[in-house]
C-alpha cells in the first residue's frame, strides 16, 4: 500500500527529496569507489602501475586487457582457471547442502513435537555466538588424524584427509543453523491445516516437506542459497588452512597467498594481478546479487523480527 | 505455537486411535512418530555438525586448560594458568578491550549511518531500488579482495590517498606507522562493508511499522519529527534488538580486516582478540592460550547479548517478543 502511494509522487522533486537524492547518490558513489578503482586498475600493466603516479581516477595510458584474459586462460605459474572452477564447485556443493539441511531441520523444529526440542534448538542457536576461530586448530588436528585416511593407521602416521578433496566434501558444508532458524520461522507462519489436509490425502512426511511446504519457502530458500553461495565463494579460510597443493586452491586462497607474498619486504607485489583476481571474485558475486537481490531484501526482512 | 493447538484439537487425528490396538512395537512407533521422524532427519545432520563444529569447539575450550606450544610437543595440564595469564598479560586483556570498543564503534557508526540511509530510502524517491543496490554492493564482495584494494589506496609511496594529499600540497602520511590511522581504516573498512546491510534491515523494519499509526499521529497533529519519535522509533524496537545484537556479535569478532590490512601493527597496537587467537593458533602454535582466549571471547559475547536483551525487553514490555526457541513474529 505504501508502495502504491509512493508511486504517485515519484516524479515530484521537492527540495527535501532532492537532498535525499544527493546524499544517497553521493555516499553511494563513495561506497562504490573502491570497486570502480579496482576495475580501472585492472587495465594497467604491472610496470605502468608501479612507475606512474596513480591518481584518484586511474586511467591507463596504454590500457591492456591482459589481466582480464589471464582470468580465463591462466598463466604458466598460476592456474587461475582451476581456482575459478574449484571455487565454483565448492559454492554449488555447499549451497546444495545448506538448502537441504536448513529445509529439513527447519521442518523438524517447526512442525514435529518431541522432548527437548526447544532446548536442542536453543543450544544450536547459542553455538552461533562462539567465535569460529577456536575450531580452526582442532579441526586441523581432526583432519590430520582422520582414521584410516591418507596413510593413517588409526589416528597417526599419515596426513589424514588434509590436502585432499575430502576437506571440501566433509569439511565444507554442515548443518546450516541460521538457515534452519529462518525456515522454521517461515514454516510456523503456514497454517498446520495444510499439512493435515495433505496427510489425509495420503502424503508422507517427505512429500509434505518437498511438495507442500517447499514451494511456499522459495523466497527464504533463495535467501539461504544466496548467502551461502556468497559466503562460500568468498571463503578463504578452509582452502587456506587445510590444503596446500595447487590443484585444490580457490580464488580467495590464491589472493591470500599472493598478498602474503606481497607482505614480505622488498618484493614488489603484482598489484594488477591481485586486483584482477579480486575482480574475478567480485564480478560473479555481483551477478548473483543483481539477479537475486529481490530475495535478499525479502530475506533480510524475514530475519528481522517484525513488531 | 498455534500449530500445537491445531494438532490437539484437530478431528483428523482419528487414525492414531484406530491402530492403537496393534502390537506394542507399532504402538511405540505411532506414539513416538514425531520423535522418530525427528531422530531420523536430525541425527545425521547433528552428527555431521558435531564432527565439524561441536567437537572441535569443545576441544578448543578444553585446550585452554593445557600448556601446549607447538604441535609436536605434548600438552601439559595446567588448570587455570592460561586464564590467569590472560588477565595479567596486556597483550591479551588489551586485545579484548580493543575488540569491545572497536566492535562498539563499528556497530554504532554502521547502525546510525544505516538508519539515516534507511530513512532516506523509505522516502518516495524515484529510483530508490538502485540506491538500495549500490549501498549493499560492498557487503557481497570478498574481504580478501577488497582489503587489498584498500591497502593499495593506502600505499605509502604511490597510494591514491597519499598522491591526493601531495597534489593539494599536504605531507603524505605513513598510515602503517600510526595506531590511530590503523584503527581508523579498519573501522572505515568495516563500516563500508556493513552499512548497506544495516540500511536494508532498518528499511524492512520501517516498512513493517503499521501505517494506520502514522495516520492516527497525523490526526493528533504530529509533525515529521513527532511521528519519527513517537511512532517509528517505538515500532522499530524489536528489529533494533535484533540488529544491535547480531551486529555487535559480528563486530566484536572482526579479524579478517585486521589480518589483511594492518596485520596487528604497529607493535601489535591494532590487535583485536580474535586476531590474537588466530595469531596464537597459526603463528605461535600456542593452542592453550588460543583456547582460553576463545572461551573468554565466547563468554563476553554471551554476557553482552544477555544483558542487552534483558535491558531492551525490560524497558518496554508491550513490544517484546518471546525468544523461546528463537524469536517469533
Amino acid at each position: 500500500m505504501k508502495e502504491a502511494l509512493s508511486k504517485k509522487v515519484a516524479f515530484q522533486l521537492k527540495p527535501g527529496n532532492l537532498l535525499a537524492h544527493l546524499v544517497l547518490l553521493g555516499v553511494g558513489l563513495v561506497l562504490l569507489y573502491p570497486l570502480v578503482f579496482m576495475i580501472l586498475a585492472g587495465f594497467f600493466t604491472k610496470t605502468e602501475f608501479t612507475s606512474s603516479i596513480i591518481g584518484l581516477i586511474p586511467i591507463a595510458k596504454a590500457p591492456t586487457l591482459y589481466n582480464f584474459t589471464v582470468l580465463f586462460h591462466g598463466t604458466a605459474d598460476s592456474s587461475l582457471q582451476r581456482y575459478f572452477v574449484n571455487s565454483g564447485y565448492r559454492t554449488i556443493y555447499n549451497t546444495f547442502w545448506a538448502l537441504l539441511t536448513s529445509l529439513l531441520a527447519g521442518y523438524v523444529f517447526a512442525r514435529l513435537r518431541f522432548k527437548w526440542k526447544d532446548q536442542l534448538f536453543l543450544i544450536l542457536l547459542g553455538t552461533q555466538m562462539i567465535p569460529g576461530t577456536i575450531a580452526l586448530i582442532p579441526t586441523y588436528l581432526e583432519f590430520a588424524r582422520w582414521p584410516f585416511a591418507g596413510g593413517n593407521d588409526i589416528f597417526t602416521g599419515g596426513k589424514g584427509i588434509l590436502d585432499t578433496w575430502w576437506v571440501y566434501f566433509i569439511g565444507g558444508p554442515s548443518l546450516n543453523i541460521m538457515g534452519a532458524f529462518l525456515v522454521k520461522q517461515s514454516i510456523e507462519k503456514i497454517p498446520y491445516e495444510l499439512d493435515e489436509a495433505a496427510k489425509v490425502d495420503g502424503a508422507g512426511t517427505i512429500r509434505i516437506i518437498f511438495q507442500i511446504l517447499l514451494p511456499l519457502q522459495l523466497p527464504i530458500m533463495a535467501f539461504i542459497a544466496i548467502t551461502t553461495a556468497l559466503a562460500t565463494w568468498n571463503d578463504f579460510a578452509t582452502p587456506f588452512f587445510y590444503t596446500s597443493s595447487d590443484k585444490l586452491q580457490t580464488l580467495p586462497a590464491a589472493i591470500t597467498r599472493l598478498s602474503s607474498a606481497a607482505a614480505s619486504p622488498g618484493a614488489i607485489p603484482n598489484w594488477p594481478l591481485i586486483i584482477t583476481l579480486g575482480l574475478g571474485m567480485t564480478i560473479p558475486a555481483l551477478l548473483i546479487f543483481f539477479f537475486f537481490q529481490k530475495y535478499i531484501v525479502q530475506g533480510l526482512a524475514n530475519t528481522g523480527i517484525k513488531g | 505455537m498455534n500449530d500445537r493447538k491445531a494438532v490437539e484439537t484437530a478431528p483428523l487425528h482419528l487414525p492414531v486411535k484406530s491402530v492403537s490396538t496393534k502390537s506394542s512395537l507399532k504402538k511405540f512407533a505411532v506414539r513416538h512418530k514425531d520423535a522418530l521422524i525427528a531422530t531420523a532427519i536430525l541425527s545425521p545432520m547433528i552428527l555431521w555438525w558435531l564432527v565439524l563444529s561441536g567437537f572441535p569447539t569443545l576441544f578448543g575450550f578444553f585446550l585452554g586448560f593445557f600448556e601446549w606450544v607447538g604441535i609436536a610437543d605434548s600438552p601439559k595440564f595446567i588448570w587455570f594458568d592460561n586464564y590467569i595469564r590472560f588477565f595479567h598479560d596486556p597483550l591479551y586483556y588489551e586485545a579484548l578491550w580493543r575488540s569491545v570498543w572497536m566492535g562498539g564503534l563499528v556497530t554504532s557508526i554502521t547502525l546510525i549511518a544505516g538508519f539515516g540511509a534507511a530513512l532516506l530510502m523509505n522516502m518516495p524517491l524515484f529510483g530508490k531500488g538502485i540506491y538500495r543496490s549500490i549501498w549493499y554492493i560492498p557487503a557481497v564482495t570478498s574481504t580478501v579482495a577488497t582489503t587489498q584494494i584498500f591497502n593499495l589506496l593506502l600505499d605509502t609511496n604511490n597510494g591514491v590517498i597519499n598522491n591526493f594529499l601531495k597534489s593539494i600540497g599536504k605531507e603524505p602520511i605513513v598510515w602503517q606507522y600510526s595506531v590511530f590511522w590503523g584503527v581508523f581504516w579498519i573501522v572505515v573498512y568495516s563500516v563500508w562493508k556493513g552499512v548497506g546491510g544495516a540500511a536494508l534491515i532498518w528499511l524492512a523494519g520501517l516498512q513493517s511499522v503499521d501505517v494506520s499509526l502514522y495516520e492516527a499521529a497525523e490526526i493528533d497533529g504530529a509533525g515529521r519529527w513527532g511521528k519519527l519519535w513517537n511512532v517509528t522509533l517505538p515500532g522499530l524496537k524489536p528489529i533494533a534488538t535484533y540488529i544491535v545484537i547480531t551486529s555487535l556479535i559480528g563486530a566484536i569478532q572482526i579479524y579478517e580486516q585486521v589480518l589483511f590490512m594492518t596485520n596487528g601493527g604497529p607493535y601489535g597496537k591494532t590487535e583485536v582478540l580474535v586476531f590474537r587467537i588466530y595469531r596464537d593458533a597459526f603463528w605461535d602454535f600456542n593452542m592453550g592460550m588460543a583456547g582460553a582466549s576463545s572461551l573468554i571471547m565466547a563468554v563476553v559475547v554471551f554476557i553482552g547479548t544477555v544483558f542487552y536483551y534483558r535491558w531492551s525487553t525490560n524497558s518496554d514490555r508491550s513490544t517484546t517478543i518471546k525468544i523461546k526457541g528463537g524469536p517469533k513474529a
